[in-house]
């Protein structure tokens, strides 16, 4: 390209300072050290957007941000039903450099894109649409760990939003396990602990059925035991996030229909904590090193 | 009753065929033949600068090509999709740490390293590919062989690449690390290995397990249309654990020896 003398040239490449940095430095603040198996405040509300049949944004303390909408049924061409969906990320959601627009980054939305239809895939009554199209765009505003979980039930919760037949409602919950031999799986990390972890999981689950509906998983998890009490951990999760995620389904139903003269409506819902779980006495957190 | 349609137990595999070093120009090569499934892999030693990220890395990057060789719906663009599936996997696998030693890679940090390019390629499509694909890159890169070079910096700055003379002096690889892919399938209520395409339209739902040979799991992905039963998944990331373990005993002594056959192997190349 030809130098234009009015113009001033920025740098070809840039980089962010953050690379510099010396590894102590970018440490976040200290955060709670939270029990492994709590679960950080969700927040869930379904119908937002006025363009899109169906749609849901999910929020988890720590800054995950997740808004789904979904598109359809859409005439399509071909005999049988088909989920089409989309995961993007915004371009400043993550912590590091601003990603550069390339086939790696496409391959990497288009992965979680795929892992998103294969979770929703059990769940959505396709049978029931013929020669239709359901087209699901999820958007990744912030990460702030487990941004594939938040995406899942904001998923699900758009799908039954727009009115689409379902078995199930899919509940998502990511685990991670930090370096070490004997490290514990803990339950939605935040954005920190997902960089320093070892290993990763993601679960999704069809609560009422109890039948896991996804998995994907990465890292030094170690012998199939320890992934075996992953995915249990992940799946008592998902149980508990369940009733927040109906409830939501049921307060967006309220609003669309008109709440009764005489009550207000609520100006924010407010964020629902996940109920404690319930059992015998958890062993006490690990000390910090 | 453990009996499948040719005559396979749920945990036996088809006949596996793996052969190294069958195309010259490459750094490494290798290919596998599992019943009807054909795969075939080459790497190629580049050098380039490092990733901002690691500078004291190299890395590995990987190509699936799908030929329309291997079944019609790969013609055009169809087999774009599964290629990026494929490749979106191995980067999976490969990106825990230690499963391939990437520092051994770097020539000068920050300025050199290796990267090495790995492009598989599809010749023939008979079912239970990841498994194939698997088995080829360790393979594959088992063969590697890549050239010792010294970088040398002249009293003006300017760099002088300095490759050793003898060709048989070269790094290679320690692929003791390097996890298969055991690809279970879940038919009815029992689970199979190895699954042929008929196995494979039948099965609602598979797990993909990445086992390395101590039998500890590295990646984990259901694919599939169906659900799990948490139950399901317990067993089959056993029956995972038990298969992978037999099958890297069982690749590693067959790399090994034709190793240590060295120039004296008889070469069987595409037509045996």
């Amino acid at each position: 390209m030809p130098l234009d003398p009015r113009r001033v040239p920025g740098p070809e490449e840039s980089q962010p300072p953050l690379l510099y940095a010396a590894p102590g430095q970018a440490a976040a603040a200290d955060e709670a050290e939270a029990e492994a198996g709590a679960l950080r405040p969700l927040l869930a509300r379904a119908g937002l957007l006025s363009q899109a049949e169906g749609s849901a944004y999910v929020e988890l303390a720590g800054g995950t941000k997740v808004l789904c909408a979904v598109r359809g049924p859409r005439e399509a061409a071909e005999g049988r039903g088909r989920l089409l969906c989309d995961f993007r990320r915004a371009p400043f959601c993550a912590r590091g450099a601003r990603p550069r627009p390339g086939p790696a980054a496409a391959a990497r939305e288009r992965e979680l894109g795929l892992a998103l239809q294969e979770a929703l895939a059990p769940a959505v009554r396709l049978a029931r649409y013929p020669r239709a199209r359901l087209e699901l765009t999820a958007l990744l505003l912030q990460d702030g760990g487990a941004g594939l979980a938040a995406a899942l039930c904001a998923a699900a919760l758009a799908l039954a939003d727009a009115g689409v037949e379902m078995f199930d409602l899919v509940v998502g919950c990511g685990l991670c396990r930090a370096p070490g031999p004997a490290a514990a799986w803990r339950l939605q990390p935040s954005a920190a602990q997902e960089r320093a972890a070892a290993a990763r999981l993601t679960v999704a689950l069809l609560p009422g059925l109890g039948q896991v509906a996804g998995l994907l998983g990465s890292g030094q998890g170690g012998p199939p035991e320890s992934w075996a009490q992953a995915v249990r951990l992940g799946v008592e999760g998902c149980q508990r996030l369940y009733p927040l995620l109906r409830r939501s389904l049921l307060r967006a139903a309220e609003r669309r229909a008109g709440l009764p003269r005489g009550l207000p409506p609520p100006e924010r819902d407010p964020p629902d904590r996940p109920p404690p779980p319930e059992g015998p006495a958890r062993p006490p957190p690990p000390d910090r090193p | 009753e453990d009996l499948r349609v040719d005559g396979r137990g749920c945990e036996d595999y088809r006949c596996i065929e793996v052969e190294t070093d069958v195309v010259s120009n490459t750094s490494g090569s290798a290919r596998v033949k599992l019943g009807h499934t054909d795969i075939l892999v080459g790497v190629k030693a580049e050098m380039g600068t490092p990733k901002l990220e690691n500078p004291n890395e190299g890395y590995l990057e990987f190509f699936v090509d799908c030929s329309a060789n291997a079944t019609p719906e790969f013609e055009g663009r169809g087999g774009e999709e599964l290629g990026t599936e494929i490749v979106n996997t191995l980067y999976r696998i490969f990106s825990t740490e230690n499963t391939i030693d990437v520092k051994s890679l770097c020539i000068n940090p920050r300025e050199h390293c290796w990267i090495l390019y790995v492009d598989v390629l599809l010749l023939e499509c008979g079912g239970n590919l990841f498994d194939a694909i698997s088995i080829a890159v360790k393979a594959a890169l088992f063969n590697t062989r890549i050239p010792k070079v010294r970088v040398l910096e002249d009293e003006e700055g300017s760099k002088e690449i300095e490759l050793s003379d003898d060709p048989y002096d070269c790094i290679r690889l320690n692929v003791d690390n390097v996890p298969c892919i055991i690809t279970l399938s879940k038919i009815g209520c029992r689970h199979v290995v190895d699954a042929t395409l008929q196995e494979e339209a039948c099965s609602l739902a598979s797990l993909l397990l990445a086992v390395t040979n101590r039998g500890f799991l590295t990646c984990m992905k259901k694919m599939g249309n169906g659900s799990l039963d948490p139950e399901s998944i317990f067993e089959m990331m056993e029956t995972g654990k038990r298969v992978g373990k037999t099958l890297h005993t069982s690749l590693q002594k067959i790399l090994d020896k034709e190793e240590s056959l060295g120039t004296t192997r008889q070469k069987v190349g595409f037509l045996g």
